[in-house]
This record gives structure tokens, C-alpha cells and sequence, in this order.
């Protein structure tokens, strides 16, 4: 089993919960909004314009990256169905631009339903 | 990769993400969240309050830099010299794959440092 935890833009949660309905994936867990940054990328025109000296370039830039409102989705699956939940998530939510998120793919150990206390894949069927 | 997970108190978070951010880790995710720990909760009197506000930040790194990571972190969230209950617990956690969804990319490399600014 495996944990995918995609952090997307917060009016992609619509359409990423409708893609892996369609892909077979209902079941998911989503946090309200979290607040984050990348790797603080910067219009390189701001940064030509810091470099140069120009004050109006430098206070745009601040000290430091500012926090963009996101949202976390969390799907697991089995194993074979991990590749296809991943390829999901991308096609719904790539727009080509910085901020369209991050997945990570964690392994998970067990998971129990709490109705029938079943464990293992039947727990996630 | 790996998922370094931090529960600190709400007053450090800023702290703490500046520390990060010096130490040339800027990618973080920030969550608000409540709970207890060993001292079950806060007690006055007869009130018991377990339900503390935290903040969890979560960031993944490189294995090499897990402990420099950490170590920062201890630095930023630690209330006085000696620390103090509640200031906060974290947990590491394996990442198998890290995709960057803009480019559609696996990430194999560390992520990388920030550029520029």
C-alpha cells in the first residue's frame, strides 16, 4: 500500500477529486488550507532588476518567500493502482507554472477499516 | 527522500521557517492542527485543556540532509536554553517518489536550494 500526498493549488481540488473518481480512486482525505512555499522562485526580471540595485525590485522581493494558501490531498491505494493515481494528479493539476504542487509517495504498513476491523488491501476495496 | 514532520508551538513557527529558509531549506508546508502530549494536556485547577494549538510543518529532504535539517529546526523551536514541555516533537518518515506536478517530473535529486535572492 502506498500513501500519496499531493499538496495542489486550491482550485484544482474539484477537478483532481472528479479525475480519480473517473480513474476508479474515491476514497481520498483532504486538508482544509495550508499555507506553504516552494523553493521561493522568483519572476527573473525582479531578480535582473535586485541585482542591479533598483529599489522598487528589492522591496518586492522581501526577505523572505511569502506563503501561498494550498490544499493536501491524501489518497491511499494499492500498490498497482499508484502509478495511475500519480499520473492522475499531474494530467488534472499541471498547468506548466511554478506552484502547481508537489506529490510524495510514502509506504504505509497496514491499514484497518474501523466498521469491520478487516485489515491489509481488502481495507482499501 | 525523507518526510520530516514538526509539531511546534504557534509563537515559534516563524522562527522556525526563517531558520530553515537560512539554512537553504525554503519548502515547507505549514498546518495548523491541535493536540496533547506526554503531560496529557494543560491543567488548571480542575480544567483540563488537551486540546493545545500547534502548528505542523512538514517538509521533505534528501537523507544526507536530515540531520542539518533537524538540527536547525531544535535551534529555532526551543523555548530558553534548556527547552520547555510543549515545545514540540518531530517525526521522520520515508518518501518513496517526488513528483513536481508543473513539470510532471520525478524528482531523483535532492531538492534543490533556493535560487537567486
Amino acid at each position: 500500500m502506498k500513501e500519496i500526498i499531493a499538496v495542489i493549488r486550491m482550485n484544482k481540488v474539484n477537478a483532481t477529486k472528479k479525475a480519480l473518481i473517473d480513474a476508479g480512486i474515491p476514497a481520498f482525505t483532504a486538508t482544509g488550507r495550508v499555507m506553504g512555499r516552494g523553493k521561493g522562485q522568483v519572476h527573473s526580471d525582479i531578480l535582473r532588476g535586485a541585482e542591479a540595485g533598483h529599489p522598487e525590485a528589492i522591496a518586492q522581493l522581501g526577505g523572505a518567500p511569502r506563503l501561498v494558501a494550498k490544499r493536501i490531498l491524501t489518497v491511499v491505494v494499492p500498490d498497482e493502482l499508484c502509478k495511475m493515481a500519480i499520473d492522475t494528479i499531474i494530467a488534472t493539476n499541471q498547468t506548466g507554472n511554478h506552484g502547481d504542487g508537489k506529490i510524495f509517495v510514502t509506504p504505509i504498513i497496514e491499514t484497518v477499516r474501523v466498521r469491520t476491523g478487516e485489515s491489509g488491501d481488502v481495507a482499501l476495496n | 527522500m525523507l518526510m520530516i514532520r514538526t509539531i511546534v508551538r504557534p509563537e515559534k513557527v516563524y522562527d522556525v521557517m526563517q531558520g530553515m529558509l537560512d539554512a537553504g531549506f525554503p519548502a515547507v508546508t505549514k498546518i495548523a492542527v491541535v493536540g496533547r502530549g506526554k503531560q496529557r494536556g494543560l491543567q488548571v485547577a480542575d480544567v483540563v485543556y488537551d486540546e493545545i494549538p500547534k502548528e505542523m510543518l512538514f517538509t521533505v529532504v534528501a537523507d544526507i540532509d536530515k540531520d542539518f535539517v533537524i538540527r536547525s529546526i531544535i535551534e529555532n523551536a526551543k523555548s530558553g536554553a534548556d527547552g520547555k514541555f510543549g515545545d514540540g516533537k518531530i517525526f521522520v518518515s520515508a518518501v518513496e517518489e517526488v513528483y513536481t506536478i508543473s513539470t510532471g517530473e520525478r524528482e531523483t535529486d535532492p531538492l534543490l536550494p533556493a535560487k537567486g535572492v
